[in-house]
């Protein structure tokens, strides 16, 4: 990875550095609220949610799509770098951002979970199974900000993915093999979860490597 | 010893839906400057990203400071300063982060002249890339290419939204650039005064095609307005090379491409002036007449 | 020292004719003395923000005129050449000569009415 790629990825960090702060306190601060149980619960998971699909969208569509339509895609490319290395720096510059502010999502998450009285440990998996989904969920969106020519094909894409949210609460949230163990005191780690975290995980690893095959070999970048 | 050129293109193509750039060839040796002139639309800018390696040519060749474009551009990039009109700064950072970024990726960066060029153009280090208008951006831009003092120059309408002022400023920055004989620039602009009066080699295009790439000094040589008043019934004589001709009963003006004494011999006492022509007239003229012969 | 030479943007005449003019000027005036290193192509390129092609035709046709001596890879020099000042102002004396001769024979004047309004015009002239 050259040094210039190095430095966009760091600027990538820097550029979003208000994102990545804001985003990070308030799902934090949203988990905490949902400590407390009840009502509280279910406005804190809300917010948490929401915290967390919305940053996604925002790096998704400043990062990449406003960059092509502020213009500042020319200065950038105009660095000593190939294509290749412009979406390398894109890709992981923007994951190594959505990833701090989930890190602190997911851990807070955690923490409330095993820590709250009033909220039961045997939400843990499927907390980390909505976890991990919407990480998957980020990169999905991110590989098709960078596939995608138009702002039109981005802003589709993210509303199937965030559609894709609320069916998987609907429908993961209601595995019977899941849902029979939420409420309990011990978290139970079956083979459904792991098949979900698997089929998580898979699709997370080919929205990353997508467009290192795919928009890295392109030749036209304007 | 053979210098590598600058910039290098061979019969260069590419199509887009509503428009083909066809059959580009150009050369920029070092210690030149190259000024690109044609109407909106006419393809500098798609021939200037062609150069930056931004896009790939359908059909040609295309060599950079001796790079072979766009496969090796990363490395080309780096002695390359390119600012167009329509460039941004990235948003989210100041000026000042933009300079120490390019110094930190440079090691060209001189700090003394960058400094110095902040405060000729006017620009402040903590102003956020936000907050400036236009012009303010295309000067930023220049300044981030211009204090790394980069062999090659490719500036695509540089002049566009500057002040006068800022503008003779400009153009004494790059003319400075050109006191290294090893270095270059090409630039594109509608303002033809500017070309006229700083380009060493003028290239002419116009919806797609290169019209004309020759050193100005033999444009602006070869290239006349004759005024005529012809006697009563004396028909216009055969003329050689007329690319241009407006009647209005006996008086005629004729333009020409390749001026020569033997016009103004076989025209006599017919002939009332000549006209030089400047780069504007001769622009207008050349595309005038290449877009009759090429409907 | 080269700050001086002005190119106008209005004036008709090639850009460079006109440096070529200011350069032969400072040599009749003696500014430049014989022998005197001119400034190098690129930089006087640099100072006037003019083309260096324009430059270079320029000191090329006073090379040819012998106004200025070009030794390759030293520089050019103002032509050692005894009366070159002299010289070129007896030229610029001709040439307004000649463009007043002209208009005096499109005027219908004679030699002896010219040579009178010479006289006074050098009376006026302080």
């Amino acid at each position: 990875m050259s040094v210039v790629t190095r430095k966009l990825i760091a600027k990538e960090l820097y550029v979003n550095r208000w994102f990545i702060g804001g985003g990070s306190v308030t799902a934090a601060a949203s988990v905490a609220l949902a400590a407390a149980g009840g009502g509280a619960f279910n406005i804190g998971a809300l917010t948490w949610l929401t915290t967390v699909i919305a940053f996604g969208v925002m790096l998704g569509i400043y990062g990449v799509v406003n960059e092509r339509k502020e213009q500042s895609l020319q200065f950038v490319l105009s660095l000593p770098i190939s294509i290749a290395d412009y979406v390398r720096a894109k890709l992981f510059g923007l994951l190594l951002a959505f990833l701090i502010m989930w890190v602190a999502a997911t851990a807070s998450a955690v923490l409330v979970v095993l820590l709250a009285a009033k909220v039961p440990d045997g939400l843990l998996p499927y907390v980390l199974l909505l976890c991990f989904f919407m990480l998957a969920n980020f990169c999905v969106v991110l590989c098709g900000a960078l596939h995608a020519r138009s702002e039109a094909l981005v802003t589709g894409t993210i509303i199937v993915t965030n559609m894709g949210v609320s069916v998987f609460m609907f429908t993961v949230g209601l595995f019977p093999s899941l849902r029979e163990h939420m409420f309990g005191a011990t978290p139970v780690w079956n083979t459904t979860f792991f098949n979900v975290l698997i089929v998580e995980l898979i699709v997370l690893v080919i929205a990353v490597v997508l467009p290192l095959v795919t928009v890295s070999r392109r030749r036209d970048f304007l | 010893m053979t210098v590598t050129k600058h910039i290098e293109m061979r019969g260069v193509s590419k199509a887009y839906r509503f428009f083909t750039l066809q059959d580009i060839s150009l050369d920029l040796e070092p210690g030149q400057v190259m000024g690109f002139v044609g109407p909106n639309g006419a393809g500098k800018s798609t021939t200037i990203r062609l150069a930056m390696g931004l896009i790939a040519p359908d059909i040609g060749e295309i060599r950079v400071l001796g790079c072979r474009m766009p496969e090796n551009q990363a490395f080309a990039k780096r002695d390359v300063g390119y600012v167009s009109a329509d460039m941004r700064l990235m948003p989210n950072a100041t000026v000042g982060w933009h300079m120490n970024f390019a110094a930190s990726i440079y090691p060209g960066w001189d700090a003394d002249y960058a400094a110095t060029l902040v405060k000729r153009f006017n620009l402040r280090p903590e102003q956020g890339a936000r907050s400036l208008s236009q012009g303010e951006h295309i000067k930023a831009a220049l300044l981030l290419a211009l204090a790394r003092r980069p062999r090659l120059l490719i500036l695509d309408e540089p002049t566009t939204g500057l002040d006068p002022v800022a503008r003779h400023e400009m153009l004494t920055e790059f003319m400075d650039v050109l006191r290294d004989e090893n270095r270059s620039i090409l630039f594109s602009s509608h303002n033809t005064v500017d070309v006229e009066r700083i380009s060493d080699r003028i290239t002419f295009l116009d919806r797609g095609r290169m019209v004309a790439s020759s050193d100005k000094e033999g444009f602006l040589d070869r290239w006349r307005r004759i005024d005529v008043q012809l006697p009563q019934g004396a028909a216009l004589p055969e003329l050689p090379h007329i690319v241009g001709r407006a009647s209005d009963g006996h008086f005629h003006t004729l333009t020409t491409d390749q001026f020569s004494e033997l016009q103004l011999a076989r025209l006599g006492n017919a002939v009332r002036n000549v006209h030089r022509m400047n780069l504007e007239e001769i622009f207008v003229a050349n595309v005038m007449h290449h877009r009759e012969s090429r409907p | 020292m080269y700050s001086g030479i002005y190119i106008s943007q209005t004036d008709a005449r090639p850009m460079y004719l006109q440096i070529m003019e200011q350069i032969r000027a400072r040599i009749a005036a003696r500014d430049w003395p014989a022998g005197k290193e001119l400034p190098s192509i690129r930089a006087l390129a640099a100072a006037l923000n003019v083309s260096v092609i324009t430059i270079k035709r320029a000191y090329l046709d006073l090379e040819t005129e012998g106004v200025i001596v070009t030794r390759h890879g030293k520089g050019s020099f103002v032509a050692d050449v005894n009366g070159l000042a002299g010289e070129l102002q007896d030229q610029k004396l001709d040439e307004h000569l000649s463009g007043a001769a002209a208009i005096a024979k499109q005027m219908g004047l004679s030699a002896e009415e010219l040579a009178a309004r010479l006289r006074r015009a050098m009376k006026e002239t302080k």
